[in-house]
């Protein structure tokens, strides 16, 4: 229970004592900064690189696995005597396909919020040909209102359309654009994997900012990759984008337990860049923790100086009455009041300077389109989380000189001691 | 006079003081006092006698190397620490030779603290009282003054009505006068006579001033540790308003 005695004098001495007040905030809110801005920024860091990985992929992918031929005694265990002979058939270069994927796209949503979007596609590669020009690209036949999820089209469109796209019709890079000078209504021609062909017209023009998708992706309807890639009424595999990517590795070993096809995450496929960030982040906490614990001391040494300059008051507040709990709160709250203006003025400061310097951007692409030069992820989590450590820190650092306070000796303090 | 056990407001028994030390230094020796209800108590003696000692063994700050104290009836002994502050702070008053005030409260304000320690209630109860108080002892006017803006004397003056704030049985002063030239030290100490006639709490002070020891109900006189004198002027007066 908070004293209200206790409060009223905690309240009095940190207005009276203003500059000391003033001092010990600033005190705090350089750290509280420092912690807010130090994390925002690596933070939008790391989110900036996960996402240029995972931006245009899906984080989970469902695929068929490759089937691998087995020896029957490998399989069943066979009494012996009781062989039977038979011809181990060659497996044809088989096309890895999901059939049912019907099914999956109604479940699959189910299995977790963490699913944000499923999209099925029909994927594979193939030589855009134009003139004499030729070049080996990827094919991805989709849904564009389902696959948007996955890697944001729609509102990278340059010219053109995406949502709405018709059979025949393509939606390429603006650099394959540029490399083959299409324009929207261009015809372009696609060669598939056993030669054959297809004509598409070109519908829309993007610029997602991830290199591979704008210079070497082709998005055509699902049906039209279908016939391309000879696999009947069936998709090659079904892509999902989650709300929080860090659980992609165990939704994927989750899924995989429930569809008969097997799932891979992109955390499997980015082990390395995964444990680059682990690192970032463990030394950018190192620094935050020397920068708490130097608010801290500094919030000690402060409080202590002011109970030292204060031991008649508190021999006086002692001898009419007041009880060593009370002096005790005294100071834990002035230490712990101060931490929370300090954190709420650092707080401030700290948001105020991620968003001014958020502001600068530069033009990242040749179609004009702009990004920032610091990339702040600036969460509500993460400005609540500094300044409650900070509120604990200003407990924490002003109990020592608080209990000295509260073990004041009155009668010595009374006799002038 | 006085007999019934409710109009003792404390006693001592065969209290001992010993400062333990490089040398042992004893600075009470054999003290029996009996304070009464309403009773104005003047305590004199020469500089180390023990008189500071002795009021600080009654306001329950500092314990007796052997003897008895009683306060309120109750045993010292046996009270904890929140017990021995609760006595302080709403049984007893304290004046003290430097006034003391804290000065980033009013004057309204410290002639409250008692009260604020003690809580809101006791707050809201004894606002009205002490700031009549404070008209009476002339700072009417001063209510939120700071300490720093008063006079030595009167600061003293809201010293001793932060004494009186909690209506407290026993207000223990020591030479509340001492740092004050003698016309300002004669005012509070007559002004201390009148509380104590209005209010009928029982005051021990302490002094060098033997004039002021005319005034007093009682004189009790220390040497060396050891009452050498107790003389009854004038009987205490249970007075009603
Ligand atoms: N903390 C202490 N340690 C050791 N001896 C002490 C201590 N406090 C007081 N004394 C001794 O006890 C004796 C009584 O001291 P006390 O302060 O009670 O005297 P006093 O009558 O109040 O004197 P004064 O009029 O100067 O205030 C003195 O001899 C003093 O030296
Ligand atoms: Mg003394």
């Amino acid at each position: 229970m908070i004293d209200r005695f206790s409060l009223s004098v905690a309240i009095r001495h940190l207005l009276y004592y203003k500059g000391q007040t003033v001092l010990t905030m600033g005190v705090v809110a350089v750290s509280v900064t420092l912690i807010i801005f130090l994390g925002a920024l690596i933070g939008g860091l790391q989110k900036r690189l996960i996402s240029s990985v995972t931006g245009a992929i899906p984080h989970v992918v469902i695929r068929q696995p490759e089937r691998q031929p087995v020896a029957v005694w490998d399989v069943a265990s066979v009494p012996a005597g009781q062989v039977y002979l038979g011809e181990r058939i060659k497996l044809q270069q088989q096309k890895l396909k999901i059939e049912d994927w019907q099914t999956w796209l109604q479940r699959l949503p189910s299995y977790s919020d963490n699913i944000r979007a499923v999209s099925p596609v029909v994927e594979g590669q193939a030589f855009l040909t134009r003139n004499e020009k030729r070049k080996a690209v990827s094919v991805v036949g989709m849904f564009p209102e389902l696959h948007n999820g996955v890697v944001d089209i729609q509102s990278k469109l340059v010219r053109g359309r995406f949502f709405g796209l018709n059979g025949g019709e393509a939606v390429i890079g603006f650099k394959l654009a540029d490399e083959f000078a299409l324009r929207l209504g261009d015809k372009i021609r696609v060669l598939g994997p056993e030669g054959n062909a297809a004509t598409y017209t070109v519908a829309g023009i993007f610029d997602t900012g991830f290199n591979l998708v704008d210079s070497s992706t082709i998005y055509i309807t699902l049906r039209d990759a279908q016939s391309l890639f000879g696999v009947g009424s069936a998709v090659t595999s079904i892509g999902l984008k989650l709300r929080r990517i860090f659980e992609a590795e165990d939704l994927a070993q989750k899924i995989a337990q429930q569809v008969p096809y097997e799932t891979n995450s992109w955390m499997k496929d980015n082990q390395q860049l995964l444990s680059g960030l682990r690192a970032q982040s463990q030394s950018s906490n190192l620094i935050l923790v020397f920068t708490t614990i130097a608010a801290g001391f500094g919030i000690a040494s402060i409080m202590i100086t002011s109970v030292v300059t204060r031991l008649r008051e508190i021999g006086i507040l002692k001898a009419i009455g007041a009880t060593n709990r009370q002096i005790l709160q005294i100071f834990t709250l002035e230490g712990t009041l101060l931490a929370f203006l300090g954190a709420v003025a650092g707080a401030v400061q700290g948001i105020a300077l991620s968003l001014a310097l958020y502001r600068i951007r530069t033009t990242v692409s040749a179609t004009g389109r702009t990004a920032e030069v610091f990339p702040f992820d600036l969460t509500p989590e993460l400005v609540i989380r500094a300044v409650v450590i900070a509120v604990i820190v200003g407990l924490i650092a002003s109990w020592y000189p608080a209990w000295r306070a509260s073990r004041v000796n009155a009668i010595e303090v009374i006799r002038g001691v | 006079m006085q007999q019934s056990g409710g109009d003792i407001v404390c006693r001592l028994e065969h209290v001992d003081k010993v400062y333990e030390g490089a040398v042992p230094t004893p600075a009470l020796l054999d003290i029996n006092l009996q304070v009464q209800r309403g009773e104005f108590l003047v305590v004199l003696g020469a500089s180390g006698s023990g008189k500071t000692t002795l009021l600080n063994i009654i306001g329950l700050l500092d314990t007796p190397t052997s003897g008895k104290v009683w306060i309120a009836e109750r045993n010292a002994e046996q009270m904890d620490e929140e017990e021995r502050a609760a006595l302080r702070s709403r049984y007893m008053g304290f004046v003290f030779q430097f006034h003391y005030l804290l000065p980033e409260f009013t004057v309204l304000e410290n002639a409250l603290l008692p009260c604020k320690i003690a809580g809101k209630q006791v707050e809201e109860q004894n606002r009205e009282l002490v700031k009549e108080l404070l008209h009476r002892v002339g700072l009417g006017d001063r209510l939120n003054y700071r300490p720093s803006q008063l006079s030595g004397g009167q600061q003293q003056r809201v010293a001793i009505v932060r004494a009186l704030a909690n209506n407290p049985e026993l207000v223990l002063a020591d030479e509340p006068t001492g740092n004050l030239d003698s016309k300002n030290g004669f005012a509070v100490f007559e002004m201390m006579r009148f509380m104590n006639r209005q209010t009928g709490t029982a005051f021990v002070v302490v002094t060098h001033d033997e004039r002021l020891a005319q005034e007093a109900d009682r004189v009790v006189v220390l040497e060396d540790g050891r009452i050498v004198k107790d003389m009854l002027q004038r009987p205490a007066q249970t007075h009603e308003l």
